[in-house]
């Protein structure tokens, strides 16, 4: 296996890349077009120019609404009602996105918001897994290898976001795009299986039907996140660890 | 006339052996249900017996360490010339085509503990038939090419061929 270039999101970088790939058109006065990004050839390898991230606007998530959790469910196939997941505990059950509501305690403000797998550049879960089951793309998505997991959950235990799952149950009928099996720990894969066929969006981004969900290549200046996170100030969940996450949020 | 007699014993012997071995094997073989679709494999059949596990295990790490989506040696599309889909009409047979084998020879499979044992029914009728192409696949144009140019293409034809 070829050595991996490792993501490096540090601003001088990002200042210029993007100066090199803003191809833009002026059609009439004001107007610009922008070419699309273009989509990776199949039969290359995922490559550290490309970084994928996700813009989740907290403003437009809405509590009670559990769209992008049962999307993620419908699209990959976890936490189905005649799963062998339905015997697992319910503090054991798969859980690859969840919703969680916050409260401020002193105003009384309420907030809601997904969180799942924050897709790291130094991810924590990369650095324990003794097997390097647990491994970053080039491109910044974080992948559970699961012909080498061996279920030791040390990358659970080292996820501050609590977003990875172990599988207790012995499972069948799996989604062809999305293997899942007993004894192996998962995480959102970011619908990389979308990503990679150009689709552009995750199950839970097309599910939003409030556009809370954001999805695109960061690194990319012209593409609707990037644009959205230069134009907005964004947050990252403990910003404080440094593990300058793909995941990023707006209005907490 | 002892030599003749050798010779004529030896001659009887083999005939039997030619006329009673193939039977014989054929009884002893694995039954190998016949593909659903397609008439050509993505590489010769004798390749493919010998060094499928090297090559299904090559593309497992390219396609998931590396985002190297290609098709030709993807369990996934294994599954679609092999397996009927979801709904589709089985048989006491059908869908056996990788277990009878490894049953017979003794090795244990586990890609389907974790993959899925059929494809999925197609839901867009434009890419019916083999090769499978996904709706956005076709959307994006890229459609899927016929194996034959698959395989005239691959880098381990290009490499040949060089040489």
């Amino acid at each position: 296996m070829s050595e991996s270039n490792q993501t490096d999101l540090s601003r001088r970088q990002f200042v210029g890349k993007g100066a090199a790939v803003a191809a833009t058109v002026t059609i009439a006065p004001g107007v610009l077009l922008y070419g699309a990004a273009e989509a990776r050839n199949l039969d290359q390898p995922a490559s550290s120019d490309v970084r994928w991230g996700m813009l989740i606007d907290t403003n437009k998530c809405e509590s009670g609404c559990n769209d992008c959790v049962s999307a993620c469910q419908t699209e990959q196939g976890w936490g189905g009602e005649n799963s062998n997941e339905k015997l697992s505990a319910p503090e054991q059950k798969v859980q690859w996105i969840r919703k969680v509501d916050l409260k401020d305690t002193t105003t009384g403000h309420t907030q809601s918001l997904p969180i799942m797998c924050q897709h790291c550049e130094s991810a924590p879960c990369v650095d324990v897994c003794p097997t390097t089951a647990s491994m970053r793309r080039d491109d910044g998505i974080v992948l559970v290898d699961r012909h080498l997991c061996i279920g030791c959950r040390f990358c659970m235990m080292a996820c501050p976001y609590k977003a990875r799952s172990f599988v207790h149950e012995a499972l069948e009928d799996q989604k062809p795009h999305m293997p899942r099996g007993k004894g192996t720990v998962e995480a959102c894969t970011l619908c990389v299986h979308k990503l990679d066929a150009g689709e552009g969006v995750t199950a839970c981004s097309v599910a939003c039907t409030k556009g809370a969900i954001v999805v695109g290549d960061i690194n990319d200046e012209n593409s609707d996140i990037a644009q959205q996170l230069k134009r907005h100030k964004t947050s990252q969940i403990r910003a404080d660890l440094g593990l300058n996450t793909g995941v990023r949020y707006r209005g907490i | 006339m002892k030599p003749v007699r050798k010779l004529l014993g030896l001659l009887s012997a083999a005939l039997l052996l030619i006329t009673l071995v193939p039977s014989a094997i054929a009884e002893v073989g694995p039954t190998i249900p016949k593909p659903i679709k397609g008439k050509q494999c993505v590489a010769e059949t004798s390749d493919m017996r010998r060094n499928h596990m090297d090559y299904l295990k090559k593309h497992r790490v390219e396609a998931l360490r590396q985002g190297v989506r290609t098709k030709q040696y993807s369990l996934k599309e294994c599954l679609e010339c092999h397996v009927p889909a979801k709904g589709e009409e089985t048989t006491a047979e059908s869908g056996q085509f990788c277990k009878n084998c490894h049953v017979y020879v003794g090795v244990k499979l586990d890609c389907f503990e974790c993959h899925a044992t059929q494809p999925e029914p197609l839901d867009d009728k434009s890419a019916q038939g083999h090769p499978v192409a996904t709706p956005a696949m076709n959307a994006m144009g890229r459609i899927h090419q016929p194996y034959s140019a698959l395989v005239m293409n691959s880098p381990a034809t290009q490499q040949r061929e060089a040489k």
